[in-house]
Parts: C-alpha cells; sequence; structure tokens
C-alpha cells in the first residue's frame, strides 16, 4: 500500500513527460543500449550496463522503504537518459537500424548471457488501478451505483404499492361516502365545490380526502398515513422497529352539534402517550386511564373521559359492540369539545391566549397487517367507517343532564382561570408596553406638528387626559377602601 | 317514522370546503427528513467539491435521493432538481480530478 503512495507521485511526474512514457514503458532497455552505443560505439555495453542495474535491483529487497528513492533516481536517471538517446536516436536514425543488424547475433549473444541474473533480482512493480484497463478496481463505485439502483427500484415499487391500497381503501369505502356526504373529495383549490370523487395525494405515503355537506357535521377528513415503502432508509429500519399503516378520521362539528365533554378511548399505551401529548386531554382527564373491562370491553382497551356521565352515555351497547370485534384496529377515539391538537411548546414562556379550540371527534385506526398488506386488507376497516359515522349521530344526540353540564361548565372555567394566572404575568408585561407605546407615539406626533399652535393644543389634551386616568384611579383605591370596610 | 331514518343525511347547502391545515401553528406534525435530507446532500456535495473526497459525494448523491422520496408534492421540483445536479456534478468532479477508484477505508 505504502510502495504505491510513494510511486503514485513519481508515475505521475512521468505521466506528465509526455513523449517518454511510451518510450519508458517498452525501451527502457534499448534506450539505455542505444546511449552507451552511442559512448562507446564498438564496446561490449552488456558489462556496463549490467551493474548498475543489478545494484539497482539488488537494493530494494533487503530494505522496503528507502528502495523507493534508488528507484525513483534510476528512473530520473532513465528519463534523462531517454530524453538524451531520443535526440542522438533522431539524427541518425537509419544509421542505428543498419549498425542493429550488422552487429545483431553478436549483441545479442551478450544480452542473452545477462538475462538469468536479470531474472533473478526482476521485480514487478503494480501498475496503479487507474492505469489499469479492468473495471474491477472500481468495485467500490459498482457498488454505490448498485445501491443507487436498488434504492430506485425499492422507490418505484413502494409508491406503486402505497397508491395501489389507497385506491383499493377508496374503492370500498366510496359508496358509503357518497351516501352519506354531498361533497366527496375536495383539493380547495377550483373555484366551485364539486366533488373530484379521488383522493388528494399530499405524499408519496400519505393521502387525503375531504368530505363534507352532512347534518350533524362540518367535513371530515381522512388521512391515509401509510408507511414510507418509497424510501428504503425507512424499509430497513421497520425491519427493525415493526410499524403499521394508519387511517386516520378527523371529524369538526358546528357548535350546536356537539355538548361539552371530552372522552377518548383506545389501546393502552396510545392513552397514555395522549394523556401526557394532548392540550385538551391532559387539562380535563386528568385521572389515569381506565381499563375497558369495567364497560365491557376488552382488557387491552383504557377509556379517559372527563366524567362518569360521559362515558356511560358515550359506551352503549352498539359501540360497545363496535370495539369489542375491532378492538385490534383501533389505536385512538377521541371526542372533545376543546379540542386544539397537540401540546404546543413554547419557547418564551406561555401564550398570551388560549388555544383556539374546535369541537372534534378523532378517530386513528391501525390496518391489520402490520406492514404487509394487501389490498384485500383495506375491506376490513369498513365496519369502522360504520362506526364513525354512527358516533358523528350518536354525538349529536348525546346530552348531558342538568349536573353533568354544571360539572362540565365548572372545569372549563377553572381550565381557563389557570390559564389567566399563569400567564397574568405575561399579560401585565405587554399591556405596559403597550400603554409605554402609544404615549411614545402621541409624543412624536405632538414633536412633528409644524404649527406651534396645534402643538401647544396637542400637549395640552394629553396632559388632561393623564390627569384623568390619575383622578380614576384614585376614585377607584377609595371605592375598594370603602368597600373593604 | 321510517320516513326519517332513510332520510338522506347528505346537505348540499352545508358544504365547506377544505383548508389545507396549517402548519405554522403546527410544526410537529410537519416532517423535516426532506430538508433535513436536501441540507445535508448540499453540504456533503460541497465538501467532496472543496476536498476532493469521493465518498463525500457519493453520499451527497444518495442524500439527494433520499430527500427526493421523502419530499412532499407541494415542494418545488426546482430545489429537488438543483440538490439532485450539484451532488451529480460533485462525483463527476471528484473522478475527472482524480481518475482512480475509491479506496475502501479499511
Amino acid at each position: 500500500m505504502r510502495h504505491l503512495l510513494f510511486l503514485l507521485p513519481a508515475l505521475l511526474v512521468l505521466l506528465a513527460l509526455p513523449d517518454t512514457r511510451g518510450r519508458y514503458n517498452d525501451d527502457f532497455d534499448d534506450g539505455e543500449d542505444i546511449a552507451e552505443f552511442d559512448d562507446n560505439d564498438f564496446a561490449e555495453f552488456e558489462d556496463v550496463s549490467e551493474d548498475p542495474a543489478v545494484d539497482v535491483e539488488k537494493e530494494p529487497p533487503p530494505r522496503a522503504a528507502p528502495s523507493s528513492t534508488p528507484v525513483e533516481d534510476d528512473e530520473d536517471e532513465a528519463t534523462v537518459e531517454n530524453e538524451d538517446g531520443q535526440d542522438e536516436f533522431e539524427d541518425a536514425d537509419g544509421q542505428d537500424q543498419d549498425m542493429y543488424s550488422k552487429y545483431d547475433n553478436e549483441e545479442f549473444e551478450g544480452y542473452e548471457k545477462s538475462n538469468p541474473s536479470f531474472k533473478d533480482t526482476l521485480i514487478y512493480r503494480e501498475v496503479p488501478a487507474h492505469l489499469q484497463n479492468s473495471w474491477e478496481s472500481y468495485y467500490m463505485e459498482i457498488l454505490m451505483v448498485t445501491g443507487l439502483l436498488a434504492y430506485i427500484m425499492n422507490y418505484i415499487i413502494g409508491k406503486n404499492k402505497n397508491s395501489r391500497l389507497a385506491q383499493a381503501w377508496f374503492n370500498s369505502h366510496r359508496e358509503l361516502l357518497e351516501s352519506n356526504f354531498a361533497l366527496v373529495g375536495d383539493d380547495g383549490t377550483s373555484k366551485e365545490a364539486t366533488s373530484t370523487g379521488k383522493l388528494n395525494q399530499e405524499n408519496e405515503h400519505i393521502y387525503n380526502l375531504w368530505c363534507s355537506g352532512r347534518v350533524c357535521c362540518e367535513g371530515m377528513l381522512i388521512q391515509l398515513k401509510f408507511l414510507k415503502r418509497q424510501d428504503l432508509l425507512n424499509v430497513l429500519a421497520r425491519m427493525m422497529r415493526p410499524a403499521c399503516d394508519q387511517v386516520q378520521v378527523k371529524v369538526t362539528l358546528n357548535d350546536e352539534d356537539m355538548d361539552t365533554f371530552v372522552f377518548a378511548v383506545g389501546s393502552r399505551k396510545a392513552m397514555a402517550r395522549m394523556q401526557k401529548e394532548m392540550q385538551d386531554l391532559s387539562e380535563f382527564c386528568g385521572d389515569k386511564p381506565k381499563s375497558g373491562s369495567k364497560y365491557g370491553l376488552s382488557d387491552s382497551l383504557s377509556i379517559l373521559s372527563e366524567m362518569g356521565e360521559v362515558t356511560d352515555g358515550v359506551m352503549d351497547s352498539k359501540m360497545v359492540n363496535y370495539l369489542t370485534s375491532h378492538a385490534d384496529k383501533i389505536e385512538s377515539i377521541h371526542f372533545s369539545d376543546q379540542f386544539s391538537g397537540p401540546k404546543v411548546m413554547q419557547e418564551e414562556g406561555q401564550p398570551l391566549k388560549l388555544p383556539e379550540t374546535k369541537k372534534t371527534l378523532l378517530f386513528t385506526f391501525n390496518v391489520p397487517g402490520m406492514g404487509n398488506t394487501s389490498p384485500k386488507d383495506m375491506d376490513s376497516l369498513f365496519p369502522l367507517m360504520n362506526m364513525v359515522i354512527y358516533s358523528i349521530d350518536k354525538v349529536k344526540k348525546l346530552r348531558l343532564n342538568r349536573e353533568g353540564k354544571l360539572k362540565a361548565d365548572r372545569n372549563r372555567a377553572r381550565v381557563e382561570e389557570n390559564f389567566l394566572k399563569q400567564t397574568h404575568a405575561q399579560r401585565q408585561e405587554a399591556a405596559q408596553t403597550r400603554r409605554e407605546e402609544k404615549k411614545r407615539a402621541e409624543k412624536e406626533r405632538i414633536m412633528n406638528e409644524e404649527d406651534p399652535e396645534r402643538q401647544r393644543r396637542l400637549e395640552e389634551a394629553s396632559q388632561r387626559r393623564d390627569q384623568k386616568k390619575i383622578e380614576k384611579k384614585q376614585m377607584k383605591m377609595k371605592q375598594i377602601k370603602v368597600k373593604a370596610m | 317514522m321510517t320516513v326519517n331514518n332513510m332520510a338522506d343525511p347528505r346537505r348540499p347547502n352545508k358544504i365547506f370546503r377544505y383548508k389545507a391545515p396549517n402548519t405554522e401553528t403546527n410544526p410537529t406534525l410537519e416532517d423535516p427528513t426532506p430538508d433535513y435530507m436536501n441540507l445535508l446532500g448540499m453540504i456533503f456535495s460541497m465538501c467532496g467539491l472543496m476536498l476532493k473526497l469521493k465518498w463525500c459525494a457519493w453520499i451527497a448523491v444518495y442524500c439527494s435521493f433520499i430527500s427526493f422520496a421523502n419530499s412532499r408534492s407541494s415542494e418545488d421540483t426546482k430545489q429537488m432538481m438543483s440538490s439532485f445536479m450539484l451532488s451529480i456534478s460533485a462525483v463527476v468532479m471528484s473522478y475527472l480530478q482524480n481518475p482512480q477508484p475509491m479506496s475502501p477505508p479499511w
């Protein structure tokens, strides 16, 4: 390896010298011979040329590293000799050829004798890889290109599989959706609200469908969140950690379509996670998730609820039936009138106002097959869509009794109060800065007024306003004192 | 009555248009992979070009492929193409400057 590294610069130098290269490889010995021949016309050249060559060649075997320098010098010498030989050779081209033929036998006699000693110390230097005309030396590149081709193949196969799964899902659910919604499929870009009748592809692995125009709800967004089959890295990662495709249904409701309650049911893992992550579940459903077995469900499901009455209301016999027969496919079901998504991490303290809430029903279903799904598996999700439709109608009819309503209202007031307390300091600061800004703006306006008369009047007006404010404050303090007494 | 049960639940007058969810308020919903891979690809191709490292250039090509595979359909194709072209040019330039094959690190 080190030999190669030392040889490389030397060889690159040689490559830079244009004419010597070919001659160097082929005519090394001849060049030397011809130079010697010119110097000593009738001398026996083998004695003179043999010794230095033999000396040079004998050195490398005992010492590995330093051998490179004598070899380099020899090569440099060889190039110099070659150049000299070349100049003289050009002048006496024809002559040399005749002389060659004349002294042919004698010359080659001596040459043959010297051959055995040459052969003993002949060392084959490795030709650097890029000078070899073989593809084998580029095996790393070939590996890289093969990897890229594999990635592209996987991309095409994965993309097609996801597309087929999405189409299969849509085909099995199309009739149900079209019979329930006036608008099936909308990407929001067309001028008129007409059904596109097809899925909206967001990614190679995410497909959306927006349905609207139904009694009891504003609209329903269905997201088919498939695995990233088109990305080879993801495919390999999934071999370590299996995951499954998901279908997420988000139904947004109008204010009159739902009473005020927060409820969730799903797999134990999902419930534990959602209680920590979701803003509304963490605020309203403080208790630990209850096991579903209390309400006739399997033990694998657990329930988070604002109050017991809500659970009793939601878990009627039909719902329990749905949940028990498809427990393996249900990841989570979340009904909430205070839905605002997951908790948002704030960088600079708390937000100054409560996050916007929307009455929402959120369903997350797992597609059976754990990644190895086939288009036929999509049919098994059909009863779950029936459950969604049933839930929409049910939630419209579900009303809390007076007690429950009071409790719910108290809960919401409590949450709001907590929030206001937490942000009190921030809001005060913000109000203070706003007041200062106003004052500054007013002062600037007064300064910018060119007419001195106007300026005086504006100043007087602002002074009067400040005076009034101070008086008001004093009055308030007096009133509070009186009340306290 | 049975008529109510069979009533069509569809209400064409209650249609709401689809509004794409605002990703500014929910940054957690967005997948950062294509952006990271794009950036990584550009960094690696710059390294490969400047430092004449072949393996950097090859990794850049892989990064730009991964970024493309994970990209959203709404994303600009021009950026994808530019990062892809940059990585290909890094590979080509590395080989033009030094035609020797890549040696493995072991």
